[in-house]
């Protein structure tokens, strides 16, 4: 009974830390109390998103006519939704190589994203299995 | 709207002006740098300022001269085919 309610917490603990780490770049290891690392993320992350977007405007966020990118770049957070809406109804479209820069800076950005949400993931559930283990 | 505001939203609504020239693959260093800081940071064990900042450089090193290998390397191959 201990054990079952133990595994389901973890389970529970595991996708609140995915979550937020897919919420806000970072948080998830914030949680597993991962500070420097959730820092050095949450900069890196954020810094190369706006660069992106500095590059190639809002209009590089397109779920029309670009999906494959817009699938990449959502990883970031699901905030890139709310910029992917109103980029899509003000008509901001931007063409060539700031595109082709802007697109792929944001998109790398939301991988990277996928890389530390999965090590977040990883993380808690390390710390879970310890805990469990003392 | 004040000036401050309206000049950051027309930043980020405004496409830079990049030409297609050989300068413009510049662009790729700090993304470089920026894949070799988030992969570093998770994957040292501990994370100490001068031993993290040495193995994101040396990463980042690793993959632009990597890349530069395979630039010259199809450089010399498209070379051979048109000659």
């Amino acid at each position: 009974m201990t054990t079952a309610r133990s595994k389901e917490n973890r389970t529970i603990f595991m996708l609140i830390v995915g979550l937020l780490a897919w919420l806000v770049p970072g948080a998830g290891h914030l949680l597993v109390k991962e500070g420097k690392r959730a820092f050095i993320i949450f900069v890196t992350i954020v810094l190369t998103f706006c660069v992106g977007l500095y590059i190639g405007s809002i209009g590089v966020i397109n779920p029309v006519g670009a999906k494959p990118w817009y699938v990449a770049q959502i990883m970031n957070s699901p905030m890139v939704a709310v910029l992917g809406h109103l980029a899509t109804a003000a008509d901001y479209s931007v063409f060539g190589r700031a595109n082709e820069i802007g697109q792929i800076y944001t998109s790398i950005a939301g991988l990277l994203n996928l890389l530390c949400i999965v090590n977040a993931v990883y993380l808690a559930h390390l710390q879970k299995t310890e805990t469990a283990g003392d | 709207m004040s000036i401050m505001p309206a000049l950051v939203i027309a930043t980020f609504t405004t496409p830079e002006k990049i030409s297609a020239n050989p300068q413009s693959i510049l662009w790729l260093l700090p993304l470089v740098a920026a894949i070799a800081i988030v992969y570093k940071a998770t994957k040292v064990p501990e994370i100490k300022s001068a031993n993290f900042l040495k193995e994101a450089m040396i990463l980042t090193g690793s993959i632009v001269v990597f890349m530069f290998i395979t630039a010259l390397a199809l450089c010399a191959l498209a070379w051979l085919i048109t000659e």
